[in-house]
Formats: structure tokens, C-alpha cells, sequence
């Protein structure tokens, strides 16, 4: 039975190698949430639980789906972030638009969307004047996101600059 | 006061007078702030102790649900773990005596603000000032400045369950997850906030997290978060679709649901993935803010010891606190939906605006209508943003790309239909978790007919009826099978699989997902002797499948397996492999398989097996389907065929 027991341990060792090259060909993304905090376009949370191999992929089958460790974040916060000028402070709209700002520009170049609904919700449109301002958004798409680099100031006070246009 | 006291005249025993001054002093430091009462609040603290005792709230059905008390032998215990959520060091196995200490810890004199009993336990103030009528002028000052903010933040108006399901290829999200979204005045859903419990981890190796888990190492927390933060968790980054509930609480039933959820803010309890999990901690929330539903003692009481969200779905379904459904897609199913309505010759172009060989500024140029422009570019958007997340693009080239593709895009104006996708089945519509089966058959093999008994603890297999859940996705767990043999008048074991994993995910234009197996634990095996012997397991293997609208989903995998038992020479036997099958969705209700395995083993006792097999699954109804197979199998030099018919029972 020794025999049968080193087979056993040989195996398993194939099952993780098996299971780390399924990680590598998926990018082999490891380690604990991490965050790519930022104040403009592409910020994401990359969140993975656990080494994202296949094997623990299934040994993590129960588990239901945890999350990351945060436990009571009632706001995000955006104070690393440099502040839009031409707006009345409002931090639920800030904290929205860096969180949200992919999907943000998405639903403007298509003239609608949650994120965009929200997003006039938050800047105090009234209902009535909302399909117009989708609309002068979406016509001026490269005016509220000039470049790659911007942030969320410009893309609020840009954006308020259209609005006021109205 | 009673500790206090005990520990003084114990150090006064001692007779060093100078040395007790000192320690006396140290130990009223300690002792007196939190705990000198004047003589009049002493009064009614007493009062209010007495009155909830003579109206035995502690026997209460709201105090077992404020404070997760549960039945535990003859008594009762709480199913939270964490010493900070009880005043009484006897709390959590005494209702009364935690009670007590809680009446009696909201006269204690100002602390720390928000750390008063009556702010870090308020439900239970809530309630107790309700039921003992307190008069809250006769009790010590307490200010609850940052619960008041964050109710101020929230603003609870309504409530719904949300359901983040499966996503296609991670069986580790398979179950899904629950979580409740507390909805505010807003009128987007985006700004709610969302609480969930889960366990807190840190653990990068599967077999420790898995152990753990299982054992209640890990500590689970409520967690409270803004919700858009879990849709880009959830939609965009793990491409889950979410289901959402809503609930018919009113606006006071959830405010109560809110004080309690405050309490449980940073305490946690030893987390179980089979029971006390996400899916059943929140149906606690659901009873504090309707105490008149009971889910969580009938889930608990019952023959199982697992828990499933879709489960706890059907639960808060049955006690009729659902009053409508909502579906969000996810980033994946928004890629195939889009693509599902446009030509093929598109699809192509969307993929070579993303690949950089067609500039997104060619597509305003093309010769065809606008709709099948906006098409393209919507597709391509999603995407690049997929394969962002993906981490298939780095960051420059997304965003160079996406701004170009939304610039384009921009002057394109609306699309009227927003590319309609289509609502797949609720997940709690689907069959039941837990599976027994009945049936019979004959093999040639010991020329013997037999009767077969089978149960499952679950989940679904890629043969049961597939609406609820994922096509190509099995998960079972402990699934066992006995056989009566007629001929030899003999009961024996045919298999017990503790884990049973297939993930078939087609590959398309636009997504490549690798398709993998594991299974493991007892099946019967031919032996070099003719006979059937019982063998333990390990059988991974990974490989590709493809949607075909003839055949149905085809799959091809390498496989390795390993045998062990005292009968094969050398104890064992470990082969390398393939299988391929079809899987097919012939009608409605009837769905087959078609599946050849080959393995050559040539460590061990050296041998080959062949086997084809043929699966129908029939489904009957929602939790009933029947089940005809067909093998054929060659084994060291040994044939066998075997024909099984079956009934199963889905609860």
C-alpha cells in the first residue's frame, strides 16, 4: 500500500499542475482583491478570492462566493481626487461618476443608460429636461471626455458646461 | 458592580495597606465611569428589569431573532460567535440573562460615542423602549452620531433580494450568492446600498480555504456596501447575472431591518459553507424587519444541513414577501445577446475593431444602416471592456480604443430597442437542489437483473432538466448509489461520488473558456477477474466544447485517472485518456447524451477501458424526470452492457 500511497500523494501534485496551467492560460490573475484606484476612465476592482486555478475554483464551490474584506463602506470617497470646480459640492455625485466612469461614457455615446440616469438624477435634472440633456451629451461626447487622461473633475465641470448650455 | 466588588475584597485580604491604596485606586479607574448610577436611575433600571422579566421578553420570538438565538439541546444558543455582540459573558446560551445586561447596559453613563449599548445595539433599544414603554428622559445621555449619519446616507425606503447567479465557467460561483439591497430615496438603484455576509478570507490555497470552510474556521461578516460597487463586481468583473427580488417590506419594517443591521456591523460568526453561509445569516434580516415570517428555524429544523441560495429564494417566495422580479445581465450575456442579433459578417468587423485591424472611424462610412452600425460599435464596446477586465488589454490601448469606439458611436444617435436581451429562467424556478432516484435494470455482465436506489445532496447534473440553471454545468455533491442484485440475492455499493464537477462552456467567436471535469471517490470497477470491485477514484480532465445548432453542445477532453484498490496489482492503476459526447436538448422536456471514454492505463496494473454510453433524460415536472441509459463497456478483456431505467425526485 506504500506504493498506492505515493501514487495517491503523485496524483494530487497533478491536479494542481493541471489546474495552475488552466490559471496561466487564464491570465493567471493571483493574490488578494486589489484595487486600481484612480480618479478618470478604466478604474476597476479586480477582486479574486483565491489563486483563480481551476482546483480551487472547485474546492471553492461551496463557499458560495466570497468577497473581499471590506466590511461597512457607506461611501467610497473620492478626497484623493481633485475636485470639480463649477458644481455645488456634492460628494454622492463624485464618489458615482469616479466609480462609475466607464459605463459613465458608454451610456452618453449612446444617448442613455442607468449609469446615465443616474447620473442626471445626481446633478438634479428635472425629469422633464432630461432627454435633452442625454442628447447634448451624447452630441458632445468629445467635449465631456476630451482624452484618455481625464479626470473627475473635468468630466463633471465638462459636463455641467454642457448642461448650462441647455 | 458584583465583579467589581469580589475582585476588591479579594486584594483587601491581603494586608499591604499602602500596596492596596494604589490598587484600589487602579481598579476605580476602571470600574467607576462606565458604571457609578445615581440612585433614582438605579430605581427605574431595576423597575425595567423586573417588568421584562415578569413579562418574560426574553421567551420572546423578537429577542431569538435580534440576538440569532436558535433551540440548542434543551436550551438556546446563538448562532453568533463574537463576545462584542453580547453584554452578558453568559449571552449566548442565556436569553434572560443577556437581556438583563442589556437593560441594564442603557444606563450606563456616556461612553465613546456610538459605542453606548443604546447606539451599538438599537434594534434592541428600539424594541425593548417600545415593549417596557422606557421613558427615555430617566436614562443616561448617549449620543449615536454615526449611526444617524449613516441613516442620513442610506435613507432605507424599500428593500430586495438580490440573486448574483452562476457565470459560465466558475463552478465556484455555481450556488450564487444572496445579498439584500436596501433602497434609498433615490430614484436610481445604482445609489442603494447593499449588505451581504460572507466569510473573510486570506487563504490562496484551495484544499486549506475548502477545509476551513467547511469546519467553520473562517469568520464571516455582514458587510454593507454601495451597490453599484457590487454590480461591477458582480456584472462586469465575475459577468454573474443578477437577479432581483423585490421585497414587500414597508418603509418601518425596513428601517427595523437597518437598526439591525447596524448591530452587526464588524461582528462576526464562525462561517459554514453549508449552512450557516450568506444565504442563511440574511434571512435573519428579513425576520427582523417582519418577525410575524419564521425562515430560519424551519431551514435549520429541517433533514438537511446545507443550505443553497436558490433555496432560501423559494423560502422567501413560500412566506410571500416577493412582489417583483428584475434581471440585470451580465457583461458576457450583454456581448452574446448583442451579437445574437446581428449578422455574422458584423460580428466579424466589431471583433476586428477590437483586434485594431479596422479603425471604429471606418464603420460611420460603410454602406449599410444605421442600426447595424450602432451594432457593431455597442459590441465592440462591450468588449473591449470585457477583455479589460479580463486583463486582456492593458490599460493605454483600452483606453485609447474605448474613447475612440464611444466617440464614433456618439455620433450615431439612439438605438430604439437598446438590443433587447432576453430573460432566461429564475433560478428558483428551476428543480430542487437535493435528488433521490429509483430504478432498475439488467447487465450482462453477471447476467442479472437489479433495482437501484440513488440519492444526491446536490446540486444539478448535466442530464437534469437544465431551465434555472447553466447548460453544461454539473455540480454534485455526496451522490451515492446502492444496487440490489436478483440473481446473487446481494446489496451492494455501486458508487459514492463525494464531488462530481463538469463545466462545458462553448467556445464562439468571442469567447475561448477552457471546459474541465473532476470527479472522485468509490465507483465499481472491472476486474482482471470478470468481477466488478469497488475502486477509489480520481478522474480530472479539461479540454473544449462548442455550441452546434445540429448536434448540440460537443465536447472533447483529456482526461488521467486513477484507480486505487488492493485488488489491482500493485494496489493501483493510473491511465491517461479521452472522452468526447454530445449533449443535446432534443425537445422541451427531453435532453440526451451521447458520450465515448477511452483510458489506457499504463502505471500500475497496466489495462484498457473503453465505455459509450447513451443518457435520455425525460423531465416530467419541475422536480420530477425520469432517466434511460444504455452502456456499453470493455474493460481489461471483459464486455459488459448494462440497460437502467430511473425515476427522479428533485426536493
Amino acid at each position: 500500500m506504500k506504493k498506492a500511497f505515493v501514487v495517491a500523494v503523485l496524483s494530487v501534485l497533478m491536479v494542481f499542475v493541471v489546474s495552475s496551467a488552466f490559471a496561466a492560460s487564464k491570465g493567471g490573475a493571483s493574490g488578494r482583491a486589489h484595487r486600481n484606484v484612480g480618479c478618470g476612465l478604466g478604474t476597476m476592482l479586480w477582486q479574486h478570492n483565491s489563486d483563480d486555478s481551476v482546483l480551487s475554483q472547485t474546492l471553492q464551490v461551496t463557499t458560495n462566493g466570497t468577497c473581499g474584506n471590506q466590511t461597512f463602506g457607506i461611501t467610497t470617497g473620492t478626497s484623493e481626487c481633485e475636485q470639480p470646480a463649477n458644481f455645488a459640492k456634492n460628494d454622492r455625485l463624485n464618489e458615482f461618476v469616479v466609480a462609475n466612469m466607464d459605463n459613465l461614457a458608454k451610456d452618453i455615446a449612446k444617448g442613455g443608460g442607468e449609469s446615465l440616469e443616474t447620473f442626471a438624477e445626481l446633478m438634479q435634472i428635472p425629469t422633464e429636461k432630461r432627454a435633452e440633456f442625454y442628447r447634448n451629451l451624447q452630441a458632445n461626447f468629445a467635449k465631456v471626455f476630451t482624452s484618455e487622461q481625464v479626470v473627475l473633475a473635468n468630466v463633471v465641470d465638462n459636463a455641467v458646461a454642457v448642461a448650462s448650455k441647455n | 458592580m458584583s465583579v467589581g466588588k469580589s475582585v476588591f475584597t479579594k486584594v483587601y485580604g491581603t494586608s499591604r495597606p499602602v500596596c492596596l491604596f494604589f490598587v484600589f485606586l487602579i481598579l476605580l479607574s476602571f470600574i467607576s465611569p462606565a458604571r457609578v448610577i445615581f440612585a433614582e436611575d438605579s430605581a427605574y433600571r431595576e423597575e425595567l428589569v423586573k417588568r421584562a422579566k415578569e413579562m418574560r421578553l426574553f421567551e420572546d420570538r423578537y429577542w431569538d431573532i435580534l440576538v440569532h438565538y436558535k433551540r440548542a439541546g434543551s436550551g438556546k444558543k446563538s448562532l453568533i460567535t463574537d463576545p462584542k455582540f453580547f453584554l452578558s459573558p453568559a449571552g449566548k446560551k442565556d436569553p434572560a440573562a443577556e437581556l438583563e445586561a442589556t437593560l441594564r447596559g442603557f444606563f450606563q453613563e456616556e461612553e465613546k460615542d456610538d459605542e453606548h449599548p443604546r447606539c451599538r445595539f438599537i434594534a434592541r433599544y428600539t424594541w425593548l423602549k417600545e415593549k417596557l414603554n422606557i421613558d427615555e428622559r430617566r436614562l443616561p445621555a448617549a449620543s449615536c452620531t454615526k449611526f444617524n449619519e449613516v441613516m442620513d446616507t442610506v435613507k432605507p425606503r424599500s428593500a430586495a433580494l438580490v440573486f448574483p447567479s452562476a457565470h459560465l465557467n466558475s463552478p465556484s460561483s455555481m450556488f450564487g450568492h444572496t445579498l439584500i439591497r436596501i433602497n434609498s430615496s433615490y430614484q436610481s438603484e445604482l445609489l442603494s446600498h447593499a449588505v451581504s455576509y460572507a466569510a473573510v478570507t486570506d487563504d490562496a490555497i484551495g484544499v486549506l480555504y475548502a477545509f476551513k470552510g467547511l469546519f467553520g474556521f473562517y469568520k464571516g461578516y455582514y458587510s454593507f456596501l454601495l451597490y453599484y460597487e457590487k454590480v461591477k463586481e458582480y456584472n462586469d468583473m465575475e459577468r454573474r447575472d443578477i437577479w432581483e427580488y423585490d421585497l414587500n417590506l414597508t418603509k418601518d419594517e425596513v428601517q427595523r431591518m437597518m437598526l439591525h443591521i447596524w448591530e452587526l456591523k464588524d461582528i462576526y460568526s464562525d462561517y459554514y459553507f453549508f449552512d450557516e453561509n450568506c444565504s442563511y445569516e440574511l434571512l435573519f434580516l428579513i425576520e427582523a424587519a417582519r418577525p410575524s415570517v419564521d425562515m430560519t428555524g424551519p431551514l435549520r429544523d429541517r433533514l438537511r444541513f446545507w443550505v443553497i441560495p436558490s433555496d432560501t429564494i423559494r423560502v422567501v417566495r413560500e412566506n410571500g414577501l416577493i412582489e417583483k422580479v428584475k434581471y440585470r445581465p451580465s457583461q458576457a450575456l450583454r456581448v452574446r445577446s448583442i451579437a445574437s442579433l446581428m449578422e455574422k459578417k458584423d460580428q466579424e468587423t466589431a471583433l476586428a475593431i477590437v483586434n485594431k485591424t479596422t479603425p471604429p472611424q471606418a464603420i460611420p462610412d460603410m454602406s449599410i444602416n444605421a442600426e447595424r452600425k450602432i451594432r457593431i460599435l455597442d459590441l465592440t464596446t462591450e468588449l473591449l471592456q470585457y477583455k479589460y477586465a479580463d486583463k486582456e488589454l492593458e490599460k493605454d490601448d483600452y483606453l485609447k480604443q474605448f474613447l475612440a469606439v464611444l466617440n464614433v458611436r456618439s455620433t450615431l444617435g439612439t438605438q430604439a430597442d437598446e438590443h433587447t436581451i432576453p430573460r432566461p429562467f429564475q433560478p428558483e424556478e428551476g428543480h430542487r437542489s437535493g435528488r433521490t432516484a429509483v430504478g432498475a435494470g439488467y447487465t450482462t455482465l453477471g447476467k442479472s437483473p437489479f433495482t437501484e436506489l440513488g440519492w444526491r445532496a446536490a446540486f444539478h447534473d448535466v442530464l437534469d432538466p437544465d431551465p434555472g440553471f447553466i447548460e453544461g454545468g454539473q455540480i454534485d455533491f455526496f451522490s451515492i448509489r446502492g444496487r440490489y442484485y436478483f440473481k446473487e440475492d446481494k446489496l451492494r455499493l455501486e458508487s459514492f461520488r463525494f464531488v462530481d464537477i463538469v463545466s462545458l462552456s462553448p467556445r464562439d467567436l468571442f469567447f475561448k473558456p477552457i471546459s474541465w471535469k473532476v470527479n472522485t471517490g468509490f465507483d465499481r470497477k472491472i476486474f482482471r477477474d470478470g468481477e466488478e470491485h469497488l475502486i477509489y477514484r480520481v478522474n480530472p480532465g479539461g479540454g473544449i466544447a462548442y455550441q452546434n445548432s445540429l448536434l448540440g453542445l460537443c465536447y472533447a477532453m483529456l482526461e488521467t485517472d486513477l484507480n486505487l484498490s488492493g485488488g489491482l496489482k500493485d494496489d493501483y492503476a493510473l491511465g491517461f485518456g479521452a472522452s468526447t459526447g454530445v449533449i443535446k436538448q432534443l425537445t422541451e422536456l427531453w435532453k440526451i447524451r451521447l458520450e465515448a471514454w477511452g483510458m489506457y492505463y499504463e502505471a500500475g496494473d497496466t489495462h484498457r477501458s473503453m465505455k459509450a454510453s447513451l443518457d435520455q433524460n425525460f423531465k416530467i415536472s419541475t422536480n420530477n424526470s425520469v432517466t434511460f441509459s444504455l452502456l456499453r463497456e470493455k474493460t481489461f478483456y471483459h464486455y459488459q452492457s448494462e440497460a437502467r431505467l430511473g425515476w427522479n425526485f428533485y426536493y
